[in-house]
């Protein structure tokens, strides 16, 4: 979860001493398969953010229009899961 | 020396990725280090690197102009890795290291550039500066130039380069040495 937010909010922070941090819990192997998932997150979240997309669907599985989804999920994104999504 | 170590090149032995790691080093971008390190996963290496150079060298978008996207990119994620690579096809298309400096930096004064190149430039620019402003009037100001195919091309193409090139960055990949 660290790794996730330093590499997107101040990736100076992932330095040597943090992947010393790191390989106590991971292997390199399992670091390399984090830090790209990550990355590629990273770019794809901001890029649909910019397209406006919404879940198609209401978080009891009606299939939305997006102006719908937009009116119910709102400007901020929320998880499918969360509570407030559902009011 | 980055944090994490590539793997040995003759270690890979898939045919698929040792064929892909052929075709980035001819395009020049990546050398062999993305791949070497991205092959500690092997099964999630062959498809990046398919999509790194499906994005990069194919498509309905100007290979020049992704190629000055994808340096100004990297510049801004300060990742010097993938910032010191050049694609040998936008080279040989008469691309230069000047027209790459201008668009990373003085694309909007420079009357060289076309208005549908300074749209694609300000794309990438504010992609990761500062996304609020790419909204639907900016989205419809790159209609004008692009058709929405193009557009997701081009959306596509720095969404995943940037984040390939923050991790690079994330394991602190250095400039390659050798650069022919």
């Amino acid at each position: 979860m660290r790794y996730s937010e330093l590499m997107a909010t101040d990736p100076d922070k992932v330095d040597a001493a943090f992947f010393d941090e790191l390989r106590k819990y991971y292997s390199d192997d399992e670091i390399v398969e984090l830090g790209a998932f990550i990355g590629f997150n990273l770019g794809y979240h901001t890029f649909f953010g910019s397209l406006k997309f919404y879940p198609l669907f209401s978080p009891d599985g009606r299939l939305l229009t997006q102006a719908e989804s937009e009116e119910l999920y709102g400007a901020a994104p929320k998880s499918l899961s969360s509570s407030e999504a559902a009011e | 020396m980055s944090h994490i170590a590539p793997i040995p090149r003759e270690a890979i032995t898939d045919p698929e990725m040792i064929e892909l790691i052929a075709q980035s080093e001819k395009l020049g971008m990546p050398d062999d280090l993305f791949p070497r390190i991205i092959a500690r996963t092997p099964e999630q290496a062959k498809p990046l690197m398919r999509a790194l150079l499906l994005s990069h060298a194919q498509g309905n978008v100007d290979h020049r102009l992704k190629e000055i996207i994808r340096v100004l990119l990297a510049r801004f994620a300060n990742d010097k890795y993938f910032a010191a690579l050049r694609s040998r096809k936008a080279q040989d298309m008469g691309l230069t290291e000047a027209r790459i400096d201008a668009g990373c930096c003085e694309y909007e004064t420079d009357a060289s550039f076309t208005e549908a190149e300074k749209w694609a430039l300000r794309y990438a620019d504010q992609m990761f500066l500062d996304a609020t402003k790419i909204d639907a009037a900016f989205y419809n100001e790159l209609k004008k130039h692009y058709s929405e195919p193009q557009i997701m091309e081009l959306g596509a193409f720095i969404a995943f380069h940037y984040g390939m090139q923050m991790f690079m960055r994330s394991i602190g990949a250095a400039a390659p040495k050798n650069l022919g």
